[in-house]
């Protein structure tokens, strides 16, 4: 088991409830983790780490909300599913609203549960994936100087060179060498993967609101 | 005649001092009556002797009461007015005892040298005998002891006078020298042939006797009134203080009788005439009461005073108390003699006092209740947690049983757990239950810290689902404090619901309620519930505490009232202050368990 198995991380401050639960996690395959307060999973949390927190939502010092809150602003924000003994619509609320993948009781029935733990791992899969890509991309747009960053905004909105042209202000033959220069650096020659480059790089935000 | 009266006061007298050893006066007065009827009865003597020898032998006998009657006479005087100079009244008795020895030297007597014969005059109907005879010369002694006497007796009536007793002054010492002077005057001329008469001088001291026997009597009279003011006293204390309904009792520790007023002895269902002991008195004190009562009576006797409250023993269907209050009285040497005191039956107001205290019992058993409703979410969540707890335990354990060689360890560490769990869950409910009940309050030590975080966790769901946050600030080294856990959970929950209430409009500024525990120092530990909502006004900080005074539409306005109540009879404060950040604090105090106790 290396430190990037998908693990279960589970934070409860009621020892007894924390064991019965990692017992059960455990004996159906998963690999489990648990922390008696918020504060100690976040120090043991690293960046490498994968997997999924499932949280108390009422706990001393920092709760689950203030949990999901500090995962979501840090680096490696795990996804969390909830556990709460005492559920309140505004609570649960809140908490679907600040990206809990679930919200469940105590109590709920041990299937659902489950059902939870692995859709949770498998959107950490997914996340980690986006993450990497988007790091990937990044990395590689960086490469591009702000001309052709400029040029490669105007391709990948469909624009021919002649537009491009006349939208900067210099000459075709410019924004051809431009978008040679581009393929080369980034290696990708169509218009299509340039596009979902920029787009797994969310490169130009404001992209979609042009659209006429 | 004269005899009977002299005797008859000399009885008197005589009785008097019997009974009265200190009043010598009267005893002296007795014996000077008794002389002048001697007297009385030797001039009898002289008045039928028959010869001249008989008269002269009868005389001379006669002297022994004259000196009898002198003698006690000034006896009585210094004793009685404390009167008189001491020298004068020796020199008459040296003078008369000198005269009454001559009397018995000489031949016939120290009047008459020579008796030479006697004569016959009629005197009241009858023949008396005059003497005739030559005047002894000896007889100028005793007759200038009574001129003394005299002079001693008018001394003694100036002194008197001057010192403002005019009455006995005239009476006992004025009408002496006076009827002396008559007497001795009349006899004197007899006896020196200057004229004949009968010798009767008893006739005149009996004057003297009058006046001592008034002056006696007088003492006797003003006696029976003092007396008889006392009673009308005392029956006028007695009705003061039955209408006061009290009872007025005092315990003479020598007999160890008690004397009681008849309401005292109603009280305690004594009879009138019925004597009352100590222990008679203890055996009407109810069972329960009695050895308090006994310790607390033995420490006054050499104390000082007796407070006190009793049941009478049983004879009714209902309960009877008593309030006694007792003085002790010490003789010169210190020593105790006697108990006063006073008892009132107080009944009614112990009934009152105990309706009082169940009915503050009910209400504060009331707001328990109206709280346990917004509670009950909370003691929800609290058995989710040991239910849950079982159910994934019991899962965990079904997964395991179906493996091919399961491991029996872990089952067995799962059903130990799930033991453990079941078990919690009951004293949660157990718990719930008895902040249900009416319970008294008991004193054991509480862990603070545990106190205030198990409260929290009671309030937690609730305070999150208001987004509220719930500090919990207590000092590492907090003592335990003494108390009973659910009244001052009650007072804390209920503290921190009116913050948290306070808190709900306030949606933009902080949203945060404090708990704080910390020592402050003399045995006392401080625990402070402080809220981030909209504070006091100055002009209702002060009536806060009052009952009904509530903020909400559907608050009953009884939770701080009971909670001063609670921290009041925890031996603590409750008050409340505003923030000047805002918001309200409400701090109270508890005591400390003290190293060594029980």
């Amino acid at each position: 088991m290396t430190p990037n198995t998908p693990t279960v991380h589970l934070v409860d401050d009621d020892v007894s409830f924390l064991t019965a639960t990692a017992r059960l996690i455990r004996a159906s395959g998963f690999v489990v983790l648990t922390f008696t307060s918020a504060a100690d999973l976040l120090a043991v949390v690293s960046i490498g780490a994968r997997g999924c927190v499932v949280a108390d939502l009422h706990m001393p010092h920092m709760d689950g909300l203030g949990l999901q809150e500090a995962l979501a602003k840090s680096s490696n924000p795990l996804p969390v599913l909830f556990l709460s003994g005492q559920g309140d619509i505004p609570t649960s609320v809140r908490a679907m609203r600040g990206g809990a993948e679930d919200f469940l009781e105590k109590r709920a029935d041990k299937v659902e549960l489950l059902e939870a733990v692995r859709r949770c791992l498998a959107r950490d899969v997914r996340e980690h994936a986006k993450r990497e890509q988007r790091e990937t991309s990044t990395n590689l747009l960086a490469r591009l100087t702000d001309r052709e960053r400029e040029v490669l905004g105007h391709v990948v909105r469909g624009q021919l060179n002649k537009q491009i042209a006349s939208d900067l202000g210099i000459g075709e033959r410019t924004v051809k060498l431009h978008r040679t220069a581009i393929t080369t650096k980034l290696g990708v020659p169509s218009v299509a993967e340039l596009t979902r480059l920029v787009d797994l790089a969310d490169a130009f935000p404001d992209l979609t609101e042009h659209f006429p | 005649m004269i005899a009977a009266a002299c005797l008859t006061l000399g009885m008197m007298h005589l009785l008097v001092w019997c009974r009265q050893r200190d009043a010598v006066g009267s005893l002296l007065f007795s014996i000077s009556a008794a002389a002048v009827a001697a007297m009385a009865a030797s001039e009898l003597w002289i008045m039928l002797a028959r010869t001249a020898d008989e008269y002269g032998t009868a005389l001379r006998w006669g002297h022994v009461s004259v000196w009898v009657m002198m003698v006690f006479m000034v006896w009585f005087v210094r004793v009685y007015l404390r009167a008189g100079r001491a020298w004068l009244a020796w020199t008459v008795c040296v003078l008369r005892t000198i005269a009454l020895a001559v009397n018995f030297i000489v031949s016939p007597n120290i009047n008459y040298r020579e008796i030479t014969g006697i004569r016959h005059i009629p005197f009241l109907g009858d023949q008396i005998a005059i003497a005739e005879g030559i005047p002894n010369p000896w007889m100028l002694v005793g007759q200038v002891s009574l001129l003394l006497m005299i002079l001693f007796t008018a001394d003694a009536a100036w002194t008197v006078w001057r010192r403002g007793n005019r009455g006995p002054a005239i009476r006992v010492a004025g009408s002496m020298a006076v009827f002396l002077f008559l007497g001795a005057g009349h006899s004197a001329l007899v006896f020196w042939g200057v004229i004949q008469a009968p010798l009767t001088p008893s006739l005149f001291y009996l004057g003297t006797i009058a006046g001592m026997a008034y002056e006696l009597s007088d003492e006797v009279l003003r006696a029976a009134k003092v007396s008889r003011d006392l009673l009308e006293s005392e029956r006028r204390i007695e009705l003061a203080s039955d209408a006061a309904g009290l009872g007025l009792w005092v315990w003479d520790f020598g007999s160890n009788l008690i004397w009681a007023t008849p309401r005292c002895r109603a009280f305690f269902g004594f009879g009138p005439q019925e004597p009352i002991t100590y222990p008679d008195f203890l055996a009407r004190v109810h069972p329960d009461d009695r050895d308090t009562t006994a310790e607390a009576i033995s420490a006054s006797i050499h104390g000082g005073r007796y407070e006190g409250e009793y049941r009478l023993a049983q004879t009714s269907a209902e309960e009877r108390w008593i309030s006694a209050t007792g003085r002790v009285e010490c003789n010169d040497a210190g020593f105790p003699r006697r108990m006063h005191g006073v008892c009132r039956e107080i009944t009614d107001r112990r009934r009152s006092q105990q309706e009082a205290a169940l009915l503050r019992r009910e209400v504060a058993h009331v707001g328990r209740v109206s709280m346990m409703g917004q509670l009950a979410s909370a003691l929800a969540h609290e058995l989710n947690q040991p239910l849950g707890a079982i159910l994934r335990n019991a899962e965990a354990a079904e997964l395991f049983l179906m493996e091919p060689t399961p491991d029996l360890v872990e089952i067995r560490a799962i059903v130990a757990d799930i033991l453990k769990d079941d078990r919690r869950a009951g004293a949660v409910i157990d718990r719930m239950r008895s902040l249900m009940k009416r319970e008294e309050i008991e004193s054991r030590p509480i862990d603070t810290g545990d106190l205030l975080e198990e409260v929290a966790r009671l309030v937690r769901g609730d305070a999150m689902a208001r987004r509220i946050k719930l500090e919990l600030d207590v000092d590492a080294g907090v003592p335990q404090v003494v108390g009973d856990r659910v009244h001052i959970q009650q007072v804390l929950l209920n503290l921190i619901l009116n913050g948290m209430d306070s808190i709900n409009g306030n949606m933009d500024g902080e949203r945060k309620v404090s708990l704080r525990a910390g020592a402050q120092g003399d045995g006392v530990v401080g625990i402070t519930v402080k809220d981030s909502g909209q504070g006091i006004s100055e002009e209702k900080l002060a009536g806060v505490f009052e009952p009904f005074y509530t903020t909400k539409s559907n608050g009953m306005g009884m939770g701080l009232p009971i909670s001063r109540t609670i921290i009041e009879a925890h031996g603590g404060k409750l008050w409340a202050e505003n923030n000047p950040e805002g918001g309200a604090s409400f701090h109270f105090t508890l005591n400390a368990l003290r190293s060594g106790n029980k």
